[in-house]
């Protein structure tokens, strides 16, 4: 069985569960690997980025902002320090600049959580070239009911075309925000069907290329310049 | 002479519903295929069977709609709780596995409290299904160790 990794999760401080409980329950679900990646905008401010417990946790941070200035600054601030640089997505310009900068691992949520965004074809061959992941909210299936769903399916069945299209890396994770929402492996797989992706794709989204993301495997090298 | 002709009367009676019984029995050619689902819940409080019931078949009902229900035929084998704990049987259509797994990840509330479903093992008889549940608990130390022997 491969190693199956859950990039997108939130803990304390930014919610009440506590980040040992997350990783009891992930790990009797049968992954390999959890990313923390809280907000950084929320009122606990200053410890969004959780210490390193064990290898089984990844330290993640997930960019909030709406004006795109801020969001280079941010993206400036946390490089280099996290293993795992994410992009709360919604808007479309937010999109745009997190798509455009290499230095982001994922945009989290392209579609923001509720469905209301969209990705262009252009966008997506942007984050296919600068190596940037993108995710495929299944939280937003979870939580929703009728027409909500529907819709949020529909967008989903549209990136997952442009995702193929143009070969970007496309992840699976749960967002989840308590211990209640997060999803076994095989559940997630079963869940990513409903939106047209296969078994082995769906299989490759939460395993391989996860794991691609972590290890930079994506990121062209920056040139070093020499004196 | 009398009693000869009861006891003769009383066998024929015992073979008219031995023959009755069978032909009322499907032969197995003709019998629809199940499997038969192990599942574990976490939840905020503890949760009865219908309520779990309930939600289990407005997931299913909202997910695939009347038609997709009526082909996935799900049926509650038995569900045992302890606090915040759950573990379960869910008998389905064999060729509806997956979908039902993904209306079982679709619930998230029931009655208001927060729960999440995991499919732990899929059985395709009912006696497997048990055994699987029994080990399973007494290897994740869950606390339902007899929970084959209730049944």
């Amino acid at each position: 069985m491969p190693n199956f990794f859950d990039l997108n999760v939130h803990a304390y401080p930014e919610t009440d569960i506590p980040v040992d409980d997350m990783f009891r329950i992930a790990k009797r679900y049968g992954y390999a690997g959890i990313a923390i990646t809280n907000h950084d905008d929320t009122e606990k401010g200053k410890e969004v980025i959780p210490p390193l417990i064990s290898n089984f946790i990844f330290r993640g941070v997930e960019i909030r902002t709406k004006s795109v200035s801020e969001l280079k600054r941010k993206i400036k601030l946390h490089y280099g320090e996290v293993s795992l640089l994410a992009v709360h997505g919604g808007a479309e310009e937010i999109n745009e600049a997190a798509l455009k900068d290499s230095r982001v691992d994922l945009l989290a949520h392209p579609c923001g959580e509720k469905g209301e965004g969209e990705l262009s074809h252009v966008l997506v061959r942007y984050a296919a070239e600068n190596g940037v992941a993108i995710d495929f909210n299944l939280n937003a299936i979870i939580q929703s009911r009728r027409s909500d769903r529907a819709r949020i399916l529909w967008k989903m069945r549209q990136n997952l075309k442009l995702v193929r299209k143009y070969k970007a890396p496309a992840i699976l994770t749960s967002n989840a925000q308590s211990k209640y929402d997060l999803r076994a492996p095989r559940e997630m797989i079963a869940l990513a069907s409903l939106f047209g992706m296969k078994k082995e794709e769906a299989e490759h989204a939460l395993s391989a290329i996860p794991e691609g993301v972590l290890e930079k495997k994506w990121k062209k090298e920056t040139e070093v310049e020499i004196i | 002479m009398k009693k000869k002709s009861a006891k003769c009367k009383s066998q024929n009676y015992t073979k008219f519903y031995v023959l009755l019984f069978a032909l009322l029995l499907l032969p197995p050619s003709l019998r629809e295929r199940k499997r038969y689902l192990v599942f574990e819940v976490i939840s905020e409080r503890e949760i009865n069977k219908r309520e779990l019931l309930e939600e289990i078949k407005n997931s299913i009902y909202s997910l695939y709609g009347d038609v997709g229900a009526s082909e996935s035929r799900i049926w509650l084998i038995g569900y045992e709780k302890k606090k915040d704990m759950g573990v379960g049987i869910l008998r389905c259509a064999h060729d509806k596995v997956e979908e039902v797994r993904a209306a079982l990840a679709c619930i998230h509330t029931v009655n208001e409290a927060r729960i999440g479903i995991r499919v732990i093992r899929i059985s395709g008889t009912i006696k497997g299904a048990t055994r699987l549940t029994a080990t399973f608990c007494i290897i994740s130390h869950t606390p339902f160790q007899h929970i084959h022997e209730k049944r």
